[in-house]
């Protein structure tokens, strides 16, 4: 098991956005995410990646306990995430960004030294250079990652939560605002990352198309509580599923 | 790789575009800023003291000097990693009054001085720092602010009989550079001219120092993390970084500038004043930073000159020049919030721009 | 002197010092609880307390340099204390619309260090302006006459009846404001800002009335503060500084957003300094930024904030 949480819940004040939620990620087996606005599939996300701490239950990452831990030690772990909205460095370069995401990657346990030129630190250098590539961003690697494109901002987000290289990365509705044709590119990249990186992933998405593409599984959250969990077809199938998401429109 | 951040220009143009580039390549070498430092300090008085008004005394230059140094540590802070710290006096007055009772107590030797007075500033940054930290961004003014406030009280307080409390503490003894140079020492012939006596030689290696200290942080990992931090701070915890150390280190860093700093004032003033542990004085080194413009290190050298001039030579002429200091704060933070030096920068690319034609 | 007496004695010292405190910090508190604004320039509104409030209960002396060059003299109203204490929050809760409107809300949308910075050279103007205008010398706000006794309470002792006075005067505003709050729409935006800002911004009542009057009310508390503080501590223009300070441990130490964890920091805070005064004068000043740092490692979301602390 590479993920499982255990009765997992968040209260704020009044409202329980998620509500003893229990998830089980088996390596490479990806799971989607769904469920109406305000599910609390972000929330989730959040409390498994350390954003939130969880008002009650559990967060195990390969068998371990890790609820509760910093952002900066869960993603050391393993476990990575791209943000709903493109979470970058506008005012730096896009090689800038990639340099200090790899710095993230090779040293996140702080033996950096801070009167050492980063010129001389080769294996980041390196690394910042793959990711670009490997994203297709090199060519605008001098350019300030805020007058990219949108969709190439959205790529370059996905590029600092790859360059830790993680055996588990949660994308959070990695398509939104997108135009179709981003969205395709996008779509293919996540198909890419899962076949290449071998990068099991946890997809937010509200499109059934992409989730269909991507998902191996599919868990369903209504009200803050998961209502089904299965495979693309079971679920399709699922009265409940069909009743509390789909409105009991056909998929 | 990191050498070439400067976005790249079509390099099909007029020779004005190939020279220029050449001399941003220039530009870029670490050891251009160290050599435009050593060039400053031997320029600089010159030119300043023929300013209008000036009646010509070095004292200023040299204070201008141990001023910057703390200007260009707080902007290591302010700049680089996003952190307002309105509590720099603790480092920059504590610091001083360490190196005063050392001074006083065990020796007299200026550069053992400036390292007592250093690490004296690194423990206190550690000390408040975890303290400070311990909440979100905007909650660190506040926090700086106050534990910079106790160390005043306690400079004043409980700690009265060894600092002197209102009267500051009288009893700094400076003994020569490496116990043979003493610091009133002139030079004679062009030495003279170019760098006066020791004790000038001595504030002014340790502004090249900083300099030097200043870019190759900058230019190490900490110097880009600094920056992502202030940029979006909880992607870079989400790369997978320890934010809240590297903000410690940051805070800490730029301690120990205050603290050379300080430890140099000490030497230089041959009095602590309780003041320099006052609200004010990190009131003063935040409008420095912000006058002259963060986030580089030519705008808190620029801001220490403004702010001294002023301070020392035009409140001569107008004796409300605190208000007219503020209200320009005000006016530079409201909008040009990149600082005097940000202005001359932004002149400076309107000319490239027009030189070039217009490929851009 | 009884226990009992030396018990109440304390708490009446307490209570006065901590009520100058509570009514500064109200307004910090619930600006940074709902706008995550840090408003420096508020120590300016105690200092608009403290001198328009002299120039109205007795007179104020214009005699700093630019005063004296354009030859303007003494102004006084002469109207008494009470007067001022009921103009200025009026004054000073139209100084903090004024403030919302033209200098908070433009930097809404700037990064915190310039708010903050922004704030405290608005604070550095005002400050300075006094020193032009009224000089910086220390001035002399006096009690009022019918202030200047003691007052029997019975087998509990006797007090300084200005004590009582700045308590009962403390209490009566904190509670008014109080109840506004929880008992309004404009609270309600103060309540829900606290619990989640996000929540405040798709709202977008960020911009509208609220907040407006949010500032208003914490200027006004601000602006009562200075016409009680004016004869307690000194009237110089770093007092606004000096008061300001404190009143940010008393949000550190009582949680941000909450008036009851205001007036429960200040409570602290003032038992503190008073307990140091009576009994390790020269610790008097340092004490209360120890408790903050104690407080800060305990509970770094203070004794009634929320315990998460995601900003
Ligand atoms: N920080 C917060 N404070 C209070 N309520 C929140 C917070 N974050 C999310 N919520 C609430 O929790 C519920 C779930 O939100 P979210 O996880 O963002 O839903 P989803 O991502 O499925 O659309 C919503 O009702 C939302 O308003
Ligand atoms: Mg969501």
């Amino acid at each position: 098991m590479l993920l499982e949480t255990k009765g997992l819940t968040k209260r704020f004040g009044e409202l329980t956005a998620v509500d003893e939620v229990n998830l089980q990620i088996q390596e490479g087996d990806s799971l989607s995410v769904i469920g109406p606005n305000g599910a609390g599939k972000s929330t989730t996300v959040n409390l498994i990646t350390g954003l939130l701490n969880p008002t009650e239950g559990k967060v195990l990452y390969r068998g371990e306990d890790i609820t509760g831990q910093e952002p900066h030690e869960i993603v050391q772990q393993g476990l990575s995430k791209s943000f709903q909205t493109a979470s970058i460095f506008p005012d730096l370069t896009v090689e800038r960004n990639a340099v200090v995401a790899s710095l993230g990657a090779e040293h996140g346990s702080f033996s950096l030294n801070f009167l050492r030129r980063l010129g001389n630190y080769d294996d980041v250098l390196e690394r910042a250079e793959q990711t670009m590539r490997d994203m297709g961003l090199y060519e605008q690697r001098h350019v300030e990652a805020k007058s990219l494109p949108y969709g190439d901002k959205r790529r370059l987000e996905m590029a600092l939560a790859l360059a830790s290289d993680p055996d588990l990365l949660f994308l959070d509705e990695p398509t939104a605002g997108m135009s179709p044709d981003e969205t395709d590119d996008t779509v293919d990249l996540i198909e890419r990352i899962k076949e290449e990186r071998g990068v099991t992933i946890v997809l937010i998405e509200h499109d059934m198309e992409i989730i269909f593409r991507v998902s191996d599984r599919i868990a369903v959250l209504n009200r803050g509580a998961k209502i089904a969990d299965g495979t693309p077809d079971e679920i399709q199938g699922d009265p409940d599923v069909q009743e509390a998401y789909l409105g009991g429109v056909e998929i | 790789m990191s050498e070439q951040t400067e976005a790249a220009t079509p390099g099909e143009s007029a020779d004005a575009s190939g020279l220029l580039d050449r001399w941003d390549g220039l530009r870029e070498r670490e050891s251009f800023s160290i050599a435009g430092a050593i060039a400053f300090v031997v320029v600089f008085p010159m030119i300043f003291t023929n300013l209008p008004a000036y009646n010509g005394y070095m004292s200023l230059v040299e204070l201008i000097y141990i001023w910057a140094i703390f200007a260009i540590g707080f902007d290591l802070l302010l700049g680089y990693t996003g952190l307002l710290s309105f509590g720099h006096a603790v480092f920059w007055g504590g610091s001083a009054y360490a190196a005063g009772l050392f001074s006083a107590n065990v020796s007299g030797e200026p550069l053992l001085i400036v390292l007592v007075a250093m690490v004296t500033a690194i423990v206190l940054a550690l000390i408040i720092g975890i303290l400070s930290l311990r909440r979100g961004g905007i909650y660190f003014a506040i926090l700086t602010l106050a534990f910079g406030q106790m160390m005043y009280f306690i400079a004043l307080g409980p700690l009265g009989g060894i600092t002197g409390g209102e009267d500051g503490f009288t009893g700094v003894t400076v003994d020569p550079l490496l116990g043979a140079l003493e610091l009133g020492t002139g030079f004679a012939g062009v030495l003279g001219t170019l760098l006066h006596d020791i004790g000038y030689v001595l504030f002014a290696g340790f502004f090249v120092l900083a300099v030097a200290a200043a870019v190759r942080i900058v230019r190490s990992p900490y110097g880009a993390i600094f920056q992502a931090i202030a940029e979006n701070e909880q992607r870079v915890r989400f790369l997978g970084l320890n934010v809240w150390r590297y903000k410690l280190a940051a805070f800490v860093i730029s301690g120990a500038f205050a603290g050379v700093a300080g430890g140099l004032h000490t030497i230089h003033a041959q009095y602590v004043a309780v003041g320099s542990l006052f609200w004010i004085t990190s009131g003063d080194i935040v409008i420095i930073t912000v006058l002259g413009g963060i986030g580089s290190i030519f705008g808190p050298v620029t801001g220490t000159i403004a702010f001294l001039y002023v301070e020392n030579i035009v409140s001569g002429e107008i004796a409300f020049w605190l208000l007219v200091l503020g209200a320009l704060f005000v006016t530079v933070v409201w909008l040009f919030p990149a600082g005097i030096w940000g202005i001359v920068t932004g002149i400076r690319s309107t000319v490239r721009e027009q030189l070039l034609g217009d490929d851009s | 002197m009884s226990v009992v007496g030396s018990v109440v004695g304390f708490m009446i010292q307490t209570l006065a010092v901590s009520s100058i405190y509570i009514l500064v910090a109200i307004g910090l508190s619930i600006t940074l609880g709902t706008l995550k604004f840090v408003n420096f320039a508020h120590a300016a509104m105690y200092l608009a307390g403290v001198y328009i409030g002299l120039g109205i209960a007795l007179e104020l002396q214009f005699s700093g340099d630019i005063a004296r060059s354009i030859g303007l003299g003494n102004v006084g109203l002469d109207l008494g204390f009470l007067a001022a204490l009921a103009i200025i929050p009026i004054i000073t809760f139209g100084l903090g619309l004024l403030m919302e409107r033209f200098v908070a809300r433009p930097f809404y949308d700037r990064p915190d260090t310039d708010q903050i910075l922004v704030t405290f050279g608005i604070l550095l103007i005002v400050q300075e302006l006094i020193r032009a205008f009224v000089g910086g010398r220390s001035l002399t706000f006096s009690r009022p006459a019918w202030a200047e006794g003691a007052i029997s309470l019975g087998p509990l002792g006797t007090y300084a009846s200005w004590r009582l006075a700045i308590i009962g005067i403390t209490s009566v505003l904190v509670l008014a404001v109080y109840l506004y709050i929880e008992y309004t729409d404009v609270g309600l935006a103060v309540r829900a800002g606290t619990e989640d800002t996000e929540m405040v911004n798709l709202l977008g009542v960020r911009a509208t009335r609220p907040f407006l009057v949010i500032f208003g009310v914490g200027s006004g508390l601000a602006g009562a503060a200075g016409v009680v503080g004016g004869p307690v501590f000194s009237v110089v223009p770093e007092v606004g500084v000096g008061v300001l300070v404190p009143a940010f441990l008393v949000v550190v130490v009582g949680g941000v957003g909450s008036i009851v964890g205001s007036v429960v920091g200040g409570l602290l805070i003032g038992a503190v300094e008073v307990g140091l005064v009576m009994n390790a004068p020269t610790w008097s000043s340092v004490g209360i930024y120890a408790l903050a740092a104690v407080v800060l490692l305990v509970r770094p979301a203070g004794l009634m904030g929320a315990v998460e602390v995601d900003e």
